[in-house]
């Protein structure tokens, strides 16, 4: 009976895991978007920062970005305010995943932007689309077509880097195999069975996305290609 | 921080460069041996790489230096074996989690570069009569070549991977920066020396690889 209480908490860890996910997976996306649009951007004071920032995040060994900001962030606030405020795992956890997503995703969306020809835009002005519009109705569309198997193959990263929290007081799935292998004496059993959970959340994501890059595709960007062949 | 914190993150540099250097030489063989049973479909084997893939690209590299340092202590048998001797030093063990990591995910490269070489040099080497053999030592040399500019990534990752093995015990960069970091609770000082380290590195290597990627695909240019 003891089992199937462990197994029971390693399951409600395992959610934990899957929500950190996709918190700094939204997060990670807004970010993304400004990084991108940043990066892009025609002022100097506003691409220079973002580039070197992006730069920067790629740079840096993921748990040292985890760690910086959990520790980082209690300092700042401490020299900012002259209290000691503890900023919780979880976010800093949120906070740190979202950053490294967004420093790698910026890239894809950059490519993916670029990767939508002038003509499109061209062409929308000439039909006398106004240029918002037509960046959210004609480019931007295409544009996340390009940009889907990239962001989806960061997505999987993120997935796995969610284990870093443990480190830093998160109760997610490695920690909780962690306690459980310490409290049992069965490391072994435990880090397996966290292990075989992560694997198969990574395989059921790889195959919806199978799927979703499966409907894309054949939706507009394949026939765009066929009729320009 | 002072001076000797400064020569302590120097100490830790050199335990990461020599234990990104194990792992990619160790990784980079066991990556080309698995291509290679996976070109041949070799019975068996090619399964087994296939399994090792899977189970190491779809989970976290963490989880797997864990697993590897304390998993094994779990059972009398390997406790009492000659690979006990092994097991037990987390060096050792965290070598062998980055090599199976970084095998898996080379090998997914190499065989991503080998599937893309173009038919007709395939057709070519059928029509000069060649056999199996004499065709894969033509074209696996230029196969690899185009693997380089994705390979240099994956070293880089590598590198970064390293600093997970300060998590059992190993005295590498991060290792060193968490435990001044917990001395002085000079937090944004500590980390921002040791990432400064990270960067430097990743940025020789880039430039490095940048200059190897010239060299090893000037072929593709003449042509």
């Amino acid at each position: 009976m003891a089992l199937s209480g462990y197994a029971l908490t390693l399951a409600e860890a395992g959610w934990l895991t899957i929500q950190l996910a996709f918190a700094s997976l939204l997060v990670g996306l807004v970010l993304a978007v400004f990084f991108a649009g940043g990066e892009m951007s025609r002022y100097r004071v506003l691409s220079w920062p973002t580039t070197a920032l992006v730069t920067i995040l790629r740079g840096l060994p993921e748990l040292l970005v985890v760690l910086f900001i959990f520790f980082g962030s209690t300092q700042v606030l401490f020299i900012l305010t002259g209290d000691y405020v503890e900023v919780s795992p979880f976010l800093s956890g949120v906070i740190a995943l979202s950053l490294i997503f967004a420093a790698y995703a910026a890239q894809t969306l950059r490519g993916a932007l670029k990767a939508v020809p002038n003509g499109q835009r061209e062409a929308a002005s000439a039909l006398g689309i106004s240029k918002q519009r037509a960046f959210i109705r004609v480019v931007l569309p295409q544009a996340v077509r390009h940009a889907l198997p990239g962001l989806t193959n960061q997505w999987l990263v993120l997935l796995k880097d969610t284990a870093l929290v443990s480190l830093i007081g998160v109760t997610d799935l490695l920690k909780q195999a962690q306690l459980t292998a310490a409290a049992t004496h069965e490391s072994f059993t435990w880090y397996a069975c966290a292990a075989a959970i992560y694997l198969v959340i990574t395989l059921i994501t790889q195959r919806v996305v199978k799927r979703m890059d499966k409907k894309f595709s054949s939706q507009g960007l394949g026939n765009a290609q066929g009729a320009s062949a | 921080m002072n001076q000797q914190h400064v020569w302590q993150l120097f100490e830790g540099l050199v335990t990461s460069i020599e234990l990104t250097a194990v792992s990619l030489l160790v990784g980079c063989t066991l990556a080309l041996l698995m291509t290679v049973t996976l070109i041949l479909r070799t019975p068996i084997v090619h399964w087994l790489s296939r399994g090792l893939i899977t189970l190491f690209t779809g989970t976290p590299l963490l989880v797997q230096i864990f697993l590897i340092y304390y998993g094994p202590g779990q059972f009398e048998a390997v406790r009492e074996s000659v690979f006990w001797l092994w097991l037990s030093q987390p060096w050792f063990c965290a070598m062998l989690a980055l090599a199976l990591n970084t095998a898996a995910y080379s090998t997914q490269l190499f065989q991503g570069a080998f599937n893309a070489i173009p038919a007709g040099q395939w057709h070519a080497c059928q029509a000069l009569g060649m056999d199996k053999k004499a065709t894969l030592s033509v074209l696996l040399p230029y196969a690899i070549r185009r693997a380089v500019p994705a390979y240099s990534n994956e070293v880089i990752l590598l590198f970064k991977g390293t600093s997970l093995a300060s998590t059992i015990t190993i005295m590498d960069i991060m290792g060193y920066a968490q435990r001044i970091n917990a001395q002085t609770y000079d937090t944004l000082v500590v980390f921002g020396v040791a990432g400064l380290f990270y960067l430097v590195i990743n940025g020789i290597l880039t430039i490095a690889f940048r200059r190897v990627e010239k060299k090893a695909l000037a072929f593709e240019v003449t042509h």
